[in-house]
């Protein structure tokens, strides 16, 4: 695995100095909603890439990034600043897509041309990609079973830890480890990639 | 068979990392966003409310009263050099409390005729055995005495304000017993001639 906490925590805050965080959180913490503004959208690109990675369905994500950014806001006297508030706001993202989930199950189908129409028009910010490539690949994520994919989105794209993760999802280390190894063993069939050893 | 691509790297891991982390919504969430968070102020930040430092403070008592109670149970057993007759605390008349008014003082005069004229004469049979105790048994077991007795007062206190509150009335209760288990248990030990003095 080449994805890991430093990836993640320089993803994550990307070009932006974690103190605009702070400094936006805080101003929100007091009501400003133009610095909650700022921070949806700082934060929504990477919100929707997860939300609808885990769901596959534009409509759904979009609808839980919705609600990601509500509860966050009703929520934002509850962050005490001990992780990085992208990470939060992951988490928030995370139970959003796990409480549809709950309650309206996950469909079979996906809608099948979301994640590929959300690379038509790539932000200047994402980095350089394949078009093709990241396509053949979203489209190989689509397929895995949710818990494999949840977990693969999670470590390998957004870079979380398995123990941030099992957390994030409610589920064991180990539980995560082995869904992990599915996943990766999954995505090597349906890519065409040669067998590896992905302990 | 080489299984790495040219640059070392896993190709799964390549074309995961390939994917970029952020996807654009399809639509502005932010209106629908903005017109739900102008409902919904933010919640001040938590602070404990005078009533919950004061359970806090009650629950600190209780937890010093069981400790408290069982030092002296363990310093009496220690003292003792045989089992002789004891005065079991079942034996003591039970603290009911009495209905009163809610103005009504919430102290021992409380728990009835009964209570008071066991506990002076428990008093008085303790104070005889305590001048026989060791000096330093004999401080631990008046230190563990006015603690029992500083968190009975608080409880009382707090009963006061809530005088519904069953919880208080149990603890109260609870702690009066105690008190009386360390009275009985002091007034049990054999007069100063019979003392073990290896302690």
């Amino acid at each position: 695995m080449t994805t890991g906490a430093a990836t993640h925590s320089s993803a994550l805050t990307g070009e932006r100095s974690p103190l605009s965080d702070t400094a936006l959180v805080a101003a929100a913490r007091k009501g400003d909603m133009k610095a909650f503004e700022r921070l949806y959208r700082l934060h929504s690109g990477k919100v929707m890439g997860l939300c609808l990675r885990m769901t596959r369905r534009r409509d759904v994500a979009e609808d839980c990034v919705q609600q990601t950014f509500i509860r966050a806001w009703r929520s934002l006297a509850a962050f005490e600043g001990r992780s990085a508030f992208g990470t939060w706001l992951h988490r928030i993202a995370v139970n959003e897509v796990l409480t549809h989930e709950r309650n309206h199950g996950t469909r079979a189908e996906s809608d099948g041309e979301a994640v590929e129409d959300a690379h038509a028009a790539p932000l200047e910010s994402q980095r350089e990609f394949d078009a093709g490539a990241v396509m053949d690949v979203e489209r190989a994520l689509a397929t895995l079973p949710p818990g494999s994919r949840h977990v693969v989105v999670l470590q390998t794209v957004y870079g979380y830890s398995h123990e941030e993760v099992a957390e994030m999802l409610g589920i064991a280390v180990g539980t995560c480890k082995a869904q992990l190894h599915r996943g990766r063993r999954l995505l090597r069939e349906r890519m065409g990639l040669p067998e590896m050893n992905d302990e | 068979m080489n299984e790495s691509t040219q640059s070392g790297r896993d190709p799964l891991d390549e074309a995961l990392a390939s994917l970029p982390e952020d996807v654009t919504p399809q639509r502005d969430l932010w209106p629908r966003i903005r017109a739900e968070i102008a409902k919904t102020p933010i919640v001040a930040p938590a602070t404990a409310s005078p009533v919950q430092s004061t359970w806090f403070r009650l629950a600190a008592a209780v937890l010093l009263v069981v400790v408290t109670s069982f030092v002296t149970y363990y310093l009496t057993r220690q003292s003792m050099p045989q089992p002789i007759a004891r005065t079991t605390p079942e034996s003591l008349p039970t603290p009911q409390v009495s209905p009163q008014p809610a103005s009504f003082s919430f102290g021992s005069e409380r728990l009835g005729a009964g209570y008071r004229n066991a506990r002076a004469e428990l008093d008085k049979r303790f104070h005889e055995r305590l001048a026989a105790l060791p000096t330093a048994d004999r401080a631990k077991v008046e230190k563990n005495l006015a603690d029992i007795r500083h968190a009975a007062d608080e409880i009382s206190a707090t009963l006061a304000q809530h005088p519904s509150d069953p919880l208080l009335q149990d603890l109260l209760m609870s702690t009066y017993q105690s008190e009386l288990q360390l009275l009985a248990n002091v007034s049990e030990l054999p007069t100063a001639g019979s003392m073990r003095t290896d302690l």
